[in-house]
């Protein structure tokens, strides 16, 4: 049972990276400016060097945000297959599904796909693609700054206007960024992933997204100075860090406002006692994707609500 | 005299593995500060420690000295030295009724009740089998407690991933399984606490009775124990202490077996020293591991469980293998 547990935990590990993208802003796609910009020839997030010979007409894609940006270049009518956490936008989940944790890979190949494009995968699913002898794209976004370049590079692979994407997004953040700029105030914020284990909850540390995001956000992660992405902290360490704010996933299996507030302990907390708990669409933190600026301005808003009325 | 001094021992040794436990943790707190959240100070460290230090080490005291007792009592009941709620699958059964209750979504007060009842039909069923064909034999119960810990192991997954569908709230259920005594409130210490001591004191009161059962149930008879309320009698004390064992912090395998056991060497074979004995140097050991737990490969933390099953498996295998009773 302990074993399953592990499982499960491992499960939930992958999830959260596969489904760390996704949503739509919608930037009016231009059609591709200049001559032709094919063969182009580029390189993506394993630095290998990837031709796309030329426009390419079936899209396959493996990864939310990678589906959500492709629509907001408007190269959605071209997406014949996605993975099946791809749901933003709606008109995504209608296309093919080819998988989810495990890639099917008889389905991607039947989709006959002249480019497909993929998040990193550790158990060699990228070499199997490959070895069915289709074209891959690696694009694997993991932070704020990973997003305007995601928007340029699936913008040449698929012959659209990525810069004007990747200005606009830049905009919606920097609109944050000048707000958050006219306080000094860094609230401390403690963010929630999983609780399953209430001796080490899952929270996020340096070059995890949502740590962008509570920075952009004008908050103090307490986690900030973590070794990894996404440490686990103790409940002792959560009570001296004292947090002023808490963010839960709102969804069926994280914990509810009603549950910390149970905790034994927590009562103390900053956050607890101001009743400053607040709960958040995962889809849109999980996923660094063309809806960055809408996550960033939702997170500000919990965390300073006072510049945002 | 000799029983004296070893229950003192154990009561020193209880004493200095509480305050170990108490002392060390996630965050580091000076003694001093200890001592001061002990008397009530009121800052971040009093209610660390309160809230979080001082129940997780009752927790665990209660967690090793109920399975040690049970583990005693079903040894002596079963005249088997190899028994022990883990081993004999009744602490799977206690959990599998726990994750029943809670699916069920019955109150969280009636968790531990529902783990009692799981524990005590698995040991009566465990009792049956092992009798089936006259005498018990190591390889019967073993079987037996094999065959039940699967099954149940096998429901309880059923169960969690049929439930994600259903989105049912059994990430908590995960949470228990694994998390070994890590977070414990007052209010649950304070139910099992009664749990416990009700079947402390049926086993005390049980253990002369026990100690007749070790020349065979005829043999007892003789001697004026009524075979039948006595077993079930002790049968019901087990499942009182393996129940709550389980309510507070899952499985956690091997203390049940290897106390008691190591305990007769130091003061024989008599349940009327060996049951307080056993209480004694299970909860200690269960402190101890649990500080082990959180220390060994701090700033992460292993489930108690994982400590016990370390030191207590190469424990088993080797009575296993001195054992004289294996019938093939």
């Amino acid at each position: 049972m302990r074993h399953r547990s592990l499982v499960v935990s491992l499960l939930a590990v992958l999830l959260l990276t596969l489904a760390s993208c996704g949503g739509a802003v919608s930037v009016s796609p231009s059609p591709s400016v200049a001559a032709s910009p094919f063969p182009a020839t580029l390189v993506d997030f394993q630095n290998r060097s990837v031709t796309v010979p030329a426009r390419p007409e079936r899209l396959v894609s493996i990864g939310p945000s990678i589906t959500a940006f492709l629509f907001a270049l408007g190269a959605g009518p071209r997406v014949v297959g996605v993975d099946d956490f791809s749901d933003e936008p709606a008109e995504a989940a209608t296309r093919e599904h080819v998988g989810g944790i495990k890639v099917n890979f008889e389905k991607v190949v039947a989709l006959k796909p002249d480019l497909v494009f993929s998040v990193k995968f550790s158990d060699g699913t990228i070499e199997k693609l490959q070895s069915a002898s289709l074209n891959v794209l690696v694009v694997d976004p993991q932070s704020v700054s990973d997003v305007a370049k995601t928007a340029t590079l699936l913008g040449k692979a698929v012959g659209a206007d990525g810069e004007t994407l990747a200005r606009g997004i830049q905009q919606r953040v920097d609109i944050i960024k000048t707000k958050i700029a006219t306080t000094t105030s860094r609230p401390r914020v403690y963010h929630e992933i999983d609780a399953s284990d209430p001796a080490k909850i899952f929270t996020v540390g340096p070059g995890s997204y949502i740590n962008d995001l509570i920075e952009i956000a004008g908050g103090a992660n307490v986690a900030a100075r973590a070794s990894s992405a996404y440490p686990q902290l103790s409940a002792e360490e959560i009570l001296r860090s004292d947090p002023e704010i808490i963010v839960l996933a709102a969804d069926a299996y994280s914990s509810k406002p009603a549950d910390v507030v149970a905790r034994p302990g927590w009562s103390i907390i900053a956050a607890v006692k101001g009743n400053r708990i607040f709960t958040i669409d995962p889809n849109l933190i999980n996923r660094p994707g063309p809806r960055v600026g809408e996550a960033a301005e939702a997170y500000a808003k919990l965390v300073h609500p006072e510049l945002f009325r | 005299m000799r029983t004296l001094s070893i229950l003192g021992l154990l009561v020193a040794a209880l004493l200095v593995s509480a305050v170990a436990g108490i002392l060390v943790g996630a965050v580091a707190i000076e003694p001093g500060d200890v001592l001061a959240a002990l008397l009530g100070s009121n800052d971040v460290n009093g209610t660390i420690i309160r809230e979080l230090r001082l129940p997780r080490v009752l927790g665990a005291a209660l967690v090793g000295g109920s399975l040690a007792t049970a583990g005693a009592l079903l040894q002596g009941l079963l005249r088997n030295p190899l028994a022990d709620p883990f081993v004999t699958g009744t602490s799977a059964g206690a959990t599998l009724a726990a994750v029943l209750a809670i699916v069920l979504g019955l109150a969280a007060p009636l968790v531990p009740l529902a783990s009692f009842a799981g524990a005590l039909v698995t040991v009566t069923l465990v009792w049956r089998l092992a009798r089936l064909g006259g005498g018990t034999t190591v390889l019967t119960v073993l079987l037996a407690g094999v065959v039940l810990t699967s099954f149940a192991g096998a429901v309880v997954t059923f169960l969690l991933v049929s439930s994600d569908r259903l989105a049912l709230q059994l990430r908590a259920v995960l949470g228990w399984l694994q998390g070994g005594v890590s977070v414990i409130s007052w209010p649950e210490l304070g139910v099992a606490a009664v749990i416990v001591a009700v079947g402390l004191g049926f086993a005390l009161v049980l253990a002369h009775r026990v100690d007749a059962y070790a020349f065979g149930e005829d043999t007892a008879a003789t001697l004026g124990v009524d075979p039948d309320r006595t077993t079930t009698a002790v049968l019901g004390a087990t499942a009182l202490l393996s129940g709550a064992a389980v309510a507070l912090a899952g499985l956690v395998g091997f203390v049940g077996l290897v106390v008691p056991h190591a305990l007769r060497f130091l003061i024989g074979a008599t349940h009327r020293r060996l049951v307080p004995a056993s209480f004694l140097a299970g909860a200690a050991a269960l402190v101890l591991a649990d500080l082990g737990s959180r220390t060994l490969i701090a700033p992460a933390e292993l489930p108690v469980g994982a400590i016990t099953g370390l030191i207590g498996a190469p424990f088993f295998l080797a009575l296993l293998m001195r054992s004289r009773r294996i019938v093939v």
